[in-house]
């Protein structure tokens, strides 16, 4: 048995992880659609470090305002939507298994925009209406599948859980076109909500990631020995003194709650959930120990590669990041899926 | 002498003679000359044995350009989109756009459809046609193609006078604008979709772009072609004079422009330091339609009125 071994990352090997992290988090500041001097970045953040008046106020805010809230979002955002992957693909057993092809994203969409179109809002809190909805439809749309897949599939057979996630996708999709016509007024923009955008974040939109993702994430990392009993198999799991019900009741909520305050701040950005955990398999193997904490870093540094092509390949116009995820995702995907076959 | 007189005399008897007989070709072919053959934007001849009196426009450029020429009673059917002026919601809609729904044009029994060049198929313009109802497109590409499908749609409706009329009024406006030199110079950001939403402006190409060049103002996304999807960093390190927003205001929250001035990193910018941030919220300068010159003004006036 695997889990018997001591077999979580030493400190030095996560303190590399967290190192590449941070290198690809400064890359991504000093990078972007405008160009602005290493030096003059540097002297930016010595300034406001230090309480300084700014005196290139441009490149200020373009670093300050505009870039450093936007990196921080999309890095807290890929670690928690690798992390759901990484999860759901254990939970269920199921390589396929994320947040965007079993159809949740969609359906956190389709809460955010309705509560958007219905002004559902929580007094006091800003876009507190919109994630509560959010990571509601999230919860409702894992329970749907999973109860239609039950019932039809019990042993939840890779192909059945894809299929009703694919079909029930659909179906909330066009519900969500049919709000998005309806309340043209207020719910804008399809793209916002299929491909993702996280242009115009802010550091209280990444306060509130981050304290979902340390709630969330402890949760997740500390269920790791539960889920690496699910990998094998349900059965496994419940002989091994597993408590399968609260267990899988667990997960799915957290999960539904990183995936819905994901979406309801970014959109829905597919690729990321699915791809991570497999390229970061390669390196950890398949131990969630070390998948999970691995998927934490290996997710975040993925999305900001992402976002910096979004936000430099055709400057000065932007690509929605879901564009660039499906593109670079897609082919990772294949090829990671036929070297497995092999 | 005398020959030269006579000579002189026959030429005008000629003369007098072809003048009758064209007269009264002339008035043979007058009940006739009702018929109006236009040629539309994509280039197709389209012939009418009467101005038109059932019509039905799909795009909202068309309707504006309808009821402009005084023709606006004559619509039975409008594109669900078309807003302006507030009459035209009274007339039934039809979808417009990739959902063009033939059988609810055939229905309404016009005997010109009106649409742009967007997204309708050759297929769907053959089966309009077959249905015995004349497709007449209109595609206005800059100020210049406005003129033309104001002058195409008056023809059609026998209104050519009204068109006439309603250029001269564009022209003059236009001149009244042009090449300011207390404008020139001055950098203009137009915002077509808001911050949540992503930036997009519009670039090259676009009217909003035309008339801030015939305005001697500079678009800081002229390197952009068409509508597009920017960066914010490059909006802050372009640094406009004057900002236009296009956002419509639903009634609550900020309104469009105290949303633009309170994003944070943006209270460098000039516009918002001077408050030159304006709202141009119904499509006045995004519609090929007189009413560009009405938004033109209205910058006009925002921007030379800040600028005493």
């Amino acid at each position: 048995m695997k889990h018997l071994r001591q077999d979580s990352f030493s400190p030095l090997t996560l303190g590399l992880f967290a190192l590449v992290t941070a290198a690809t988090l400064v890359f991504c500041v000093c990078t972007g659609s405008v160009s602005i001097p290493l030096s003059e970045t540097v002297r930016v953040f010595a300034r406001a470090l230090s309480g300084r008046a700014q005196e290139n106020t441009s490149a200020a805010s373009i670093i300050l305002n505009v870039r450093l809230p936007r990196v921080l979002c999309v890095l807290l955002t890929g670690s928690s939507l690798a992390l759901c992957g990484a999860s759901m693909q254990g939970l269920l057993k199921n390589s396929l298994a994320d947040g965007s092809t079993l159809g949740v994203s969609t359906g956190a969409s389709l809460g955010a925009a309705l509560a958007i179109a219905l002004g559902i809002t929580l007094p006091g809190i800003p876009f507190a209406g919109t994630m509560v909805m959010a990571i509601l439809f999230a919860f409702l749309s894992l329970i749907i599948i999973l109860t239609l897949a039950y019932r039809l599939d019990y042993s939840l057979s890779t192909n059945t859980i894809i299929l009703l996630g694919v079909i029930f996708s659909m179906f909330v999709s066009s519900i969500l076109s049919l709000v998005i016509t309806f309340a043209s007024d207020k719910v804008k923009n399809i793209v916002f909500w299929t491909m993702g955008s996280l242009a115009g974040s802010s550091y209280l939109n990444a306060l509130v990631l981050f304290i979902v993702l340390l709630i969330c994430g402890t949760i997740l990392l500390s269920l790791s020995r539960e889920l690496n009993a699910f990998a094998i198999g349900e059965a496994n799991a419940r002989t091994i003194g597993v408590n399968v019900r609260r267990t899988k009741l667990i997960v799915l909520i957290t999960v539904s709650v990183l995936i819905g305050v994901c979406v309801s701040i970014g959109g829905s950005i597919g690729f990321v959930g699915l791809v991570t955990p497999h390229m970061v398999r390669l390196i950890t193997g398949p131990n969630h120990k070390r998948l999970m904490p691995a998927c934490l870093f290996g997710g975040g540094t993925f999305l900001m590669l992402c976002d910096l092509v979004a936000r430099v390949l055709l400057r000065p116009l932007e690509l929605p990041i879901g564009v660039v995820t499906s593109m670079i995702g897609a082919v990772v995907f294949v090829i990671i899926y036929a070297k497995a076959r092999r | 002498m005398k020959s030269k007189l006579k000579r002189f005399r026959i030429l005008s008897l000629v003369l007098a003679l072809v003048f009758v007989v064209g007269m009264l070709a002339g008035c043979q072919k007058a009940p006739e000359s009702k018929a109006v053959t236009i040629t539309d934007m994509t280039g197709r001849e389209i012939t009418l044995e009467e101005p038109a009196t059932r019509v039905v426009a799909l795009s909202a450029a068309d309707c504006e350009v309808l009821f402009a020429v005084g023709a606006g009673d004559t619509l039975v059917g409008r594109g669900e989109y078309c807003d302006y002026p507030a009459e035209v919601l009274n007339v039934p809609s039809v979808e417009s756009g990739y959902e063009t729904n033939i059988e609810q044009i055939i229905e309404l029994k016009p005997q010109v459809l009106l649409m742009s060049t967007m997204a309708q198929t050759e297929e769907q313009v053959k089966a309009l046609e077959d249905a015995g109802i004349k497709v007449v497109v209109s595609d206005a590409q800059d100020i210049e193609g406005v003129y033309q499908s104001i002058t195409m749609i008056g023809q059609l409706m026998g209104k050519s006078a009204e068109a006439e009329k309603v250029i001269e009024n564009m022209k003059a406006t236009f001149k009244e604008v042009a090449d300011n030199p207390a404008l020139s110079g001055k950098s203009v950001y137009f915002e077509v979709s808001p911050l949540e939403w992503g930036l997009w402006t519009a670039g090259k190409g676009t009217f909003m772009n035309e008339i801030a060049e015939m305005m001697g103002l500079k678009n800081c996304f002229d390197d952009v072609t068409g509508w597009g999807e920017i960066s914010e960093e490059q909006v802050l390190e372009r640094n406009p004079d004057i900002i236009v927003t296009i956002s419509m205001y639903y009634g609550e929250g900020p309104t469009p422009v105290e949303e633009i001035a309170s994003r944070s990193g943006w209270e460098n910018v000039t516009a918002v330091k001077d408050n030159m941030i304006l709202n141009l919220a119904n499509n006045e300068l995004s519609r090929p339609a007189p009413r560009l010159a009405e938004g033109a003004k209205m910058l006009y006036d925002f921007v030379s009125g800040a600028s005493k």
